[in-house]
């Protein structure tokens, strides 16, 4: 932790993306209190931006910035749930497979292959045929489709830690396997976790607006940004703040997170050793 | 009396036989060429009994009927030259023109039109317009140009004529292939089609309406996006959009292109699901008549295109009572008074959700509006988004508590209104059978079995509109168009039909 808050301040990128979370958190954690997002106004309906509606208002007379506000309680609820459950499964499965190797590998990985065969979205909206739209199936169905990511970096970086010494020795006095892979491979795999869970966050910000305005997720009145630019989409011609405003959030966070994410992995780099190769060497013959 | 409607009608055919379609005036200036459609939806099958409105850009230019009716309802002659009905009004006899050809070179026939008749009435392949052949008992061939239907009971004129215009006439020899092949008498022939891409049709060389159709052949694109579609008509790419939506209609008249509005409206309604939770409790389902903020619903879904409207009926129809409307307007305090009368706790007035077709961009708005309203006094609901096609299920399963859904036929002979699945007196999908409002049942057999003009009529009507809003089982918000055409600015003589399906025949360019 030390080395990532050290080495933070000289990407620049990292910390706006950063300070931009830290706002849209804070007010979707006090949005409550601040505005409220289903409140009609029929007469001021696709209004542009004003002093009274900084984004303007939609089709019932509701003010987008609440809305936006609102909508980002939803996606970085369904990104953290998302990020949780494919951790708490993906983790595990890499850890067994890449520590014990063999039959448990080999079911696992392929187990793991198949995931990573089908197409989230589509697989995503699967899952919600069959579950019915919600928070919670949007939560679940984006989670499991990041399940094959966590898997696969946890699996690769046991592979390089189980035969360092520390973890033979760990063996060599007589720890179990349990032991092993918790107090010893684990707390030291975490550098390349970190940056993939920063990474499926963004994933599954995207994922989820995108089944919001594919019409399967998060049903309405409930605001979601996916679901605001497929309505706002409608009314381009009358209202184009309508779309571009919660897009360009929606941008922002997606790019705050990507800035955050490639930070962290060249921070964690460097500590090893390793430096990013300039682009010039890396594309030169 | 019925030898006044047997006189009346007799002068009608006659006064009309000859003027064989409401052509407008102005196709005499027009050139013809080649229309290019827009169409937001590909259409399902050629069976012109399969009256979707998906179907409706190919209906009327494959096919043509026993009879038409004109913008303003009135029956004119089609492939039939003459109708006329029995002084005991228990029958009807059709006398055919001799001239009309199918596209296959056969010539039109009683035998024809008694094969068309055959498919209807089988439940199995008559489709949308086997609820209306009910009152049909059988028909007769008389010879080759005349032909009878027999009903099962005296039957008012206006039914008749509905049930007459209802009849495209289907080649005996591809009846059984009409799905997939078209087997018509219109003016149009298919020439190509891709499916979900576009749809080619030519003029039938031997159509018997003279100089018609004006335009040798009509393209069809079918775009998956109103915007799409609607840059393609002002980009010049296409002649006219069929089947857009209200907000780009309004957008483009508003911009000069022509913004053609038929009868043949539709009615949205607010369906009550009687037989589930709190829908049991008859003040509570009336409450629901003052808690629909309609002129908003109107405005917000349908971008003010149509009529508030609290009966399900069009203005064109003999039972439209604008009465009603200002009556049951929102009123948040008698629907409070009347929720209360019901006896219902809070938790048990919200126990249900509201059915809303996710795909559907003004059902989605109008259901978030009555959620809103309906919390003001109270009901607090959640929304149950599906998509068209699982909506259609549950609506026709009767597996919903309350959902909007537009019904058809309103601008006709009031117990057409049965034609639509709430509205069923028997075999209703939703309510069950034997239909748990005996006073509805009962008020369109009174429809049905009074005739002439007067005030027996109109007694009947009466009856029939205060029944329907006291077991609100329906509650009507608006009239709205559908298929709202918008044409480019050189194309001219649209013809309006009953139904507001597309009709090309007399669509031509501007010199």
């Amino acid at each position: 932790m030390k080395r990532i808050l050290n080495g933070l301040p000289r990407h620049k990128g990292a910390c706006l993306g950063i300070a931009f979370l830290g706002v849209l958190a804070l007010a979707a954690c006090f949005a409550g209190l601040l505005v409220d997002p289903l409140a009609q106004d029929l007469a001021s309906a696709l209004e542009g931006p004003s002093a009274e509606h900084w984004f303007g208002t939609d089709e019932l007379g509701r003010d987008i910035l609440a809305r936006v506000i609102y909508g980002a309680r939803t996606s970085l609820l369904t990104a953290a749930g998302a990020v949780a459950i494919a951790a708490a499964l993906g983790i595990p499965i890499g850890l067994i497979a890449g520590y014990f190797g063999g039959w448990r590998d080999t079911v696992l990985m392929r187990f793991v292959d198949v995931l990573l065969a089908l197409p989230g979205i589509l697989f995503a909206m699967a899952l919600i045929a069959v579950l019915g739209r919600s928070q919670a199936t949007a939560l679940v169905a984006v989670g499991l489709t990041g399940i094959p990511g966590f898997a696969r970096v946890t699996r690769a970086e046991t592979l390089a830690l189980r035969t360092r010494e520390f973890v033979l020795a760990v063996e060599a006095f007589g720890g179990s396997s349990t032991y092993s892979i918790f107090r010893t491979v684990l707390p030291n795999a975490w550098s390349p976790i970190l940056v993939q869970t920063v990474v499926l966050a963004a994933v599954a910000i995207l994922l989820e607006a995108a089944l919001a305005f594919l019409g399967v997720g998060i049903p309405p009145p409930t605001p979601s940004w996916g679901e605001m630019l497929r309505t706002g989409k409608t009314y381009l011609y009358d209202s184009p703040s309508y779309a571009v405003l919660p897009g360009l959030v929606l941008t922002l966070t997606i790019l705050s997170l990507d800035a955050i994410g490639r930070a962290l992995a060249s921070i964690l780099r460097e500590s090893e050793g390793l430096h990013d190769a300039p682009l010039a060497e890396a594309g030169a013959p | 009396m019925r030898k006044k409607l047997l006189r009346t009608s007799c002068l009608l055919a006659a006064v009309l036989v000859g003027a064989a379609s409401p052509r407008p005036s102005q196709a005499q200036a027009l050139k013809g060429g080649t229309l290019r459609v827009a169409l937001l939806t590909d259409i399902v099958n050629y069976d012109p009994q399969q009256f979707s409105s998906v179907n409706f850009p190919l209906i009327k230019n494959l096919y043509d009927s026993v009879i038409e009716y004109t913008p303003e309802g009135k029956a004119v002659p089609s492939l039939a030259s003459a109708w006329t009905i029995a002084p005991d009004a228990t029958s009807v006899t059709l006398t055919l023109r001799p001239e009309p050809t199918f596209q296959s070179g056969a010539k039109l026939t009683a035998e024809a039109v008694a094969a068309s008749l055959k498919k209807a009435a089988d439940p199995k392949l008559g489709k949308n317009l086997y609820a209306t052949m009910s009152f049909v008992k059988g028909w007769d061939v008389v010879d080759p140009h005349t032909i009878r239907l027999n009903f099962t009971a005296p039957a008012p004129e206006r039914q008749i004529t509905d049930l007459l215009q209802f009849i495209s006439v289907i080649d005996p020899a591809g009846i059984d292939t009409v799905e997939t092949k078209p087997a018509g008498i219109g003016p149009y022939q298919l020439a190509e089609r891709v499916v979900g891409q576009r749809i080619r049709l030519t003029a039938n060389p031997g159509y018997w309406r003279n100089g018609e159709p004006l335009s040798k052949e009509a393209q069809f694109t079918i775009f998956s996006e109103d915007a799409a579609a609607t840059a393609a008509l002002e980009s010049g790419a296409t002649d006219m959009i069929y089947g857009g939506t209200a907000r780009s209609a309004v957008r483009l008249k508003n911009a000069g292109y022509s913004l053609i509005q038929g009868p043949g409206q539709l009615v949205q309604v607010f369906r009550i699901n009687a037989t589930r939770g709190p829908f049991r409790n008859e003040k509570f389902r009336q409450a629901f008549n003052y808690l629909m903020d309609r002129a908003n619903i109107l405005r917000l879904g349908y971008n003010g295109l149509g009529e508030p409207v609290a009966l399900p009926w069009a203005a064109a129809s003999p039972a439209f009572d604008a009465s009603y409307t200002t009556k049951y307007a929102l009123n948040l305090d008698k629907a409070k008074q009347l929720l209360s009368e019901s006896g219902l706790s809070a938790a048990e007035m919200s126990n249900w959700k509201l059915l809303t077709n996710s795909g559907d961009e003004p059902s989605v708005v109008i259901s978030q509006l009555v959620q809103s309203t309906l919390a003001k006094v109270g009901i607090k609901i959640e929304l149950e988004m599906r998509s068209g096609s699982d909506l259609v299920d549950a609506m026709l399963s009767g597996k919903f508590d309350a959902t909007f859904g537009g019904v058809g036929n309103v601008q006709k002979f009031p117990s057409r209104l049965t034609t639509n699945s709430i509205y069923r007196t028997t075999n209703n999908p939703v309510l069950g059978n034997p239909n748990p409002f005996p006073a509805y049942v009962a008020a369109i057999d009174r429809v049905n079995s009074t005739f002439g003009p007067g005030a027996d009529v109109k007694g009947a009507y009466d009856n029939l509109n205060q029944v329907l809003v006291t077991s609100a089982f329906g509650i009507p918000t608006n009239t709205y168009d559908v298929a709202l055409l918008v044409g480019a600015k050189n194309v001219a003589g649209f013809t309006k039909d009953i139904d507001n399906l597309l009709v090309l025949r007399t669509v031509g360019f501007k010199p």
